[in-house]
């Protein structure tokens, strides 16, 4: 890590301690309720205490508004009112109030009405589906981007306007309503409360901070003009519609693409490329020091309409500056397809294998598939974003809902007639409980699976049309096209094809439960669904042996072995079937996509010990992945197994998380090798692919001396932690892992 | 026509170019004081307790048990007798990474042209299937053993352990004539040969130079590879029941450096260790 190459001693304490006390232990998850008064002058703004009362007093003010300009004023006051520095020793501001505060204020209310008053039926059925285990779904507000391509050409105040001149369009055809006034309202009282505040924000850096000073009076008014310039405004952006807006800024755009521009402008114009690197430092440490847990998404490359690949000079200088500074947040995504160039491809794959594991690459030709499935075109499709971990949209594409689906829990009620082995509830379908055949059960499972994500998607049905009410997005909607044409916030429709997908979870483990009870039931008739049912239920006690036959004798997920191949191919397709012959509020086919995010450990807590050998209690399977120490045959294996998956039919995700040892990539040879399994990844019709080169003797000395180790990142799901940070449970599943990899 | 083999390796990536799939034959010749594949130098099948792993089922105290019914995995059966239409499905599973990466399949061991016979038509069908093809061999086999193998073999992968005979068999227990011999055959034919030198303190590292001046005037070494000595195979030797005679001193990074160093200043060749 060479922060310093870029960024000087004092300016890197004062950035760190912007946000929070670098002082003390950081809890990246318990951060978002707290941020740093002590650092701002007092003189700037109030306190965030102060401002949280503020918000409530003058919504008062506001109560018989339509509730966008209420959230709109909430935006304004804090922008009004938060306390500030543009000190020397940043070239972007500080921020005091970040941690969601109108959430606390106002948008918590809107959201307990909603839950308790309006549909309090959904939301109860949501909790009864959660504390089961089955499914956590909750609407989401965490993985939208904006138009970027948009703002960076139009500026605040192009924004503005051309929202004000599709209002007038809009009025031509038709009266505004309430609501319509409302959100035209909001609009310009959220983008003239961001100008106003980038004045406030100017008149602090006067003096201390000219070059700051200078760009945001050249924001206030127009577009940005420089590479320094695009650079502050997409953090101001990012920093106000997610920390102050509450609505998470999913990604900070397709960086190579859309700053080339300027970038090249300023190289012609004189301004040196070590100069540019510096800003794109100073750029890329805002992220470390806010600390969010699940890293700030940025991402490079794509395809151009030609067919060439985006990636040009400023990808390459991204990836430099990102190296040296050895940083693991933001994290990248790299849109990866047969025209990436192969240099650049080798660079992210050393880094990686350096142990900068918080790269992961999209397919982009199967993602653009996935897109044209939910109805964009080739063209939209080929802009289309990534956001979160691993998921894309098409440009103005927004999500309703983030669900985590548990496959192992249908199993539960086709072995048990419906029931929930862990709680003893009915929570599926009442079935019978006699098989004859094989193919009676796996049509059960399959009735049990199907009756439980159409009952998930029953809820999101239900709180759908109440999402803008809950947190209305006057910031976000005035980047679409969409929601400016038809005065309809981007959560009620101002949107393309709102989308709502189904994170199916634990396919390996199904996979190779499906493999043990074929084989044992049925095949070999050793003994009968409901003895299996019992030996699970006593979470395998007494039954060891056949509990090692099953570890060790059975093929399993992951090793391309067809049996449980077929069966991981079978459920994901199914799965996505099923989802997509529902139709969302909107009339868009739902979907479905496979990742957990960190769900496989909490669900695994409430999942029954399952027929693929895993104990009651353990962790599942992650994303698309082999469960734990399965994958014997290698990264080949790995990759064959998750390949046969029909990736480009899912509307979203399917990531595979490869391990490998680092001596089985050492060298050139090693790299090269690295690069062959990629591009056989991608000429497979995989997904995304993340690789983890880790080493098991690493990790076990990093457990015992977490000092000398404080650098070390290990990758969650979508995101990297610090190997210190996270749970002695995690940890020893991680070198569990590292173990297994040969 | 079988061929008695102890492991198949996939993702191999430093036994020869791109991704492959090493096929590892059983029975050697020589027998080298390092070797880190113990399990490979018997001809017979061999039974290995990894006391380790066994998880106390009991199942290996009753009658007919054999080793591939320990539940724990701690007993394992080195060598399985195996005919060409069971090993290639195997061998073609990754066929999509080795047209990506410039890899294929390499036949080594052990010794793998104690089984030249079966090694030939196993090769030849290989390149039947478009897969490029590398022998990983210690050249102490007999010419006409190297002959069968030679038209459907891309490249030899050929293990020079020493040049004086009399350090030669302090490390093998063999003569290298044969060896050197095979090698200017190879050489005179035109074959693609990467050389791979095992470097072990004490008992061979006085020889690069040796080795050095003896391959120099070569001309068809692709590249020349430093393998540094490990002792990580001490708990194999233990599983086997045999004597361990790995050697204790292991190479530094520094004397790596040197001797690839002094193989470059003799040779031409690319050396990578």
């Amino acid at each position: 890590m060479n922060i310093m190459k870029y960024i000087s001693d004092t300016d890197y304490s004062y950035i760190m301690n912007k946000y929070h006390d670098a002082s003390q232990p950081f809890d990246s998850f318990k951060h978002l309720l707290t941020n740093h008064e002590a650092f701002y002058d007092t003189h700037t703004g109030l306190s965030s205490e102060q401002i949280e009362q503020g918000i409530r007093e003058n919504d008062e003010t506001y109560k018989d508004a339509p509730r966008s300009v209420r959230k709109a004023r909430a935006v304004e006051y804090v922008l009004q009112n938060t306390r500030i520095s543009c000190d020397k020793r940043d070239r972007f501001p500080g921020i005091c109030t970040i941690h969601r505060v109108i959430d606390r204020a106002l948008i918590s209310q809107w959201r307990n009405e909603v839950t308790n008053t309006i549909i309090p039926e959904v939301f109860a059925k949501r909790y009864e589906y959660a504390v089961s285990g089955l499914v956590s779904v909750v609407p989401d507000y965490s993985h939208s981007a904006p138009r970027w391509d948009r703002l960076f050409r139009l500026g605040f105040r192009g924004i503005m306007a051309e929202a004000e001149a599709a209002k007038k369009k809009f009025t031509q055809i038709t009266p505004l309503g309430f609501e319509e006034e409302g959100f035209y309202e909001s609009i310009h009282i959220v983008y003239s409360a961001i100008i106003v505040f980038l004045y406030r924000l100017a008149e602090n850096a006067k003096d201390q901070n000219p070059r700051l000073e200078k760009a945001l009076l050249s924001l206030a008014e127009n577009p940005p003009q420089s590479f320094y310039e695009q650079l502050l405004f997409d953090y101001l952006f990012f920093i106000i519609m997610e920390h102050i807006a509450c609505m998470s800024c999913r990604t900070l755009g397709n960086f190579d693409v859309q700053f080339y521009e300027l970038y090249k402008q300023d190289l012609a114009k004189g301004v040196s490329a070590e100069e540019l690197r510096t800003d794109l430092a100073y750029f890329l440490m805002q992220f470390p020091a806010l600390g969010n847990y699940w890293q700030q998404p940025v991402y490079l490359g794509g395809t151009k309409s030609d067919g060439t690949s985006q990636i040009n000079e400023l990808s390459y200088e991204f990836l430099r500056v990102y190296d040296e500074m050895g940083i693991y947040n933001p994290k990248i995504q790299i849109k990866l397809a047969k025209n990436t160039p192969k240099p650049f491809v080798l660079k992210a794959l050393e880094m990686i294998r350096s142990g900068h594991n918080s790269i992961v690459f999209i397919m982009d030709e199967t993602m653009q598939k996935s897109l044209i499935r939910t109805g964009a075109t080739e063209d939209e499709a080929r802009r289309g974003n990534i956001t979160g971990c691993y998921e894309s949209y098409m440009p103005e594409g927004i999500p309703m809902a983030m669900i985590y689906f548990n496959l192992i829990k249908p199993l539960e009620y086709t072995m048990s007639g419906g029931y929930d082995i862990v709680s003893g509830k009915l929570c599926g379908l009442e079935t019978s409980t006699a098989f004859e055949t094989f193919d009676e059960f796996y049509e059960t499972y399959r009735k049990q699976l199907a009756h439980s994500i159409r009952k998930t998607l029953k809820i999101v049905d239900g709180f759908a049309p109440y999402l803008w009410r809950i947190n209305p997005q006057p910031m976000l909607s005035a980047t679409f096209e969409t929601a400016i044409a038809n005065a309809r916030d981007a959560l009620n429709g101002g949107c393309k094809n709102p989308s709502c997908v189904v994170l199916c979870g634990y396919l390996a483990n199904i996979a190779d439960s499906m493999t043990a009870i074929k084989e044992l039931c049925f095949d070999k008739k050793e003994l009968s669904v409901s003895e299996f049912k019992k030996i699970l239920e006593n979470n395998w006690e007494g039954h060891a042996l056949l509990r090692q036959r099953v570890l060790n004798r059975l093929p399993h997920y992951g090793n391309n072995e067809e049996t449980p191949d077929r069966f991981a191919r079978e459920i994901s397709s199914y799965a996505s079937e099923v989802a997509e012959k529902h139709n969302n509020l909107y009339g868009f086919p739902c979907g479905a996509g496979f990742h957990v995010a960190r769900m496989h450990y909490s669900h695994g807590k409430m999942t029954f010990a399952t027929p693929d050998g895993r104990l009651a209690g353990d962790e599942l399977s992650k994303n698309i992945s082999a469960s734990m120490g399965r994958s014997t045959k290698g990264p080949t294996a790995a990759i064959l197994s998750a390949t046969k998956l029909a990736a480009s039919s899912f509307q979203s995700d399917a990531c595979l998380d490869l391990g490998i040892h680092p001596s089985s990539v050492k060298g050139n040879d090693g790299l090269e090798a690295m690069y062959a399994l990629l591009m056989t990844f991608e000429a497979r019709g995989g997904h995304a692919l993340h690789i983890n080169v880790f080493d098991s003797e690493i990790l076990k000395k990093a457990q015992q001396e977490p000092e000398k180790y404080k650098d070390l990142q290990i990758r969650v799901c979508g995101w990297n932690a610090l190997w210190n940070n996270i749970s002695k449970e995690e940890q020893d599943g991680f070198i569990r892992q590292a173990e297994a990899l040969i | 026509m079988t061929a008695t083999i102890f492991a198949i390796k996939r993702f191999a990536i430093h036994d020869g170019d791109g991704i492959r799939t090493t096929v590892f034959f059983k029975g050697c010749p020589l027998q080298c004081v390092w070797c880190h594949n113990p399990e490979g130098l018997s001809f017979q099948i061999q039974e290995a307790f990894y006391s380790h792993k066994c998880v106390g089922c009991g199942e290996c105290k009753k009658e007919y048990f054999t080793a591939k019914d320990c539940l724990g995995e701690a007993r394992i059966l080195y060598g399985k007798e195996v005919t060409i239409n069971e090993l290639l499905p195997i061998l073609l599973e990754d066929k999509d990474f080795y047209d990506n990466s410039g890899g294929g399949v390499t036949l080594s061991g052990g010794e793998c042209l104690m089984q030249a016979d079966f090694c030939a038509e196993l090769l030849q069908k290989l390149k039947g299937l478009g897969i490029h093809t590398a022998v990983d061999t210690c050249g102490f086999v007999s010419k006409e053993s190297l002959e069968k193998v030679v038209p459907y073999t891309d490249v030899f992968l050929y293990d020079l352990k020493a040049y004086d005979e009399d350090i030669h068999l302090k490390c093998t227990n063999r003569s290298n004539n044969l060896i050197l011999e095979n090698l200017k055959y190879l050489e005179s034919i035109g074959k693609n040969i990467e050389i791979r030198i095992p470097y072990v303190p004490d008992y061979n590292d006085n020889q690069i130079e040796k080795i050095a001046h003896f391959l120099a005037p070569m001309k068809h070494i692709s590249k020349v590879r430093i393998l540094a000595y490990h002792n990580f195979a001490g708990s194999k030797y233990e599983a086997l029941g045999i004597k361990n005679t790995l050697p204790s001193p292991l190479p530094t990074a520094e004397e790596l450096q040197s001797a690839k160093k002094l193989l470059e200043s003799i040779t031409n060749f690319t050396v990578l260790s």
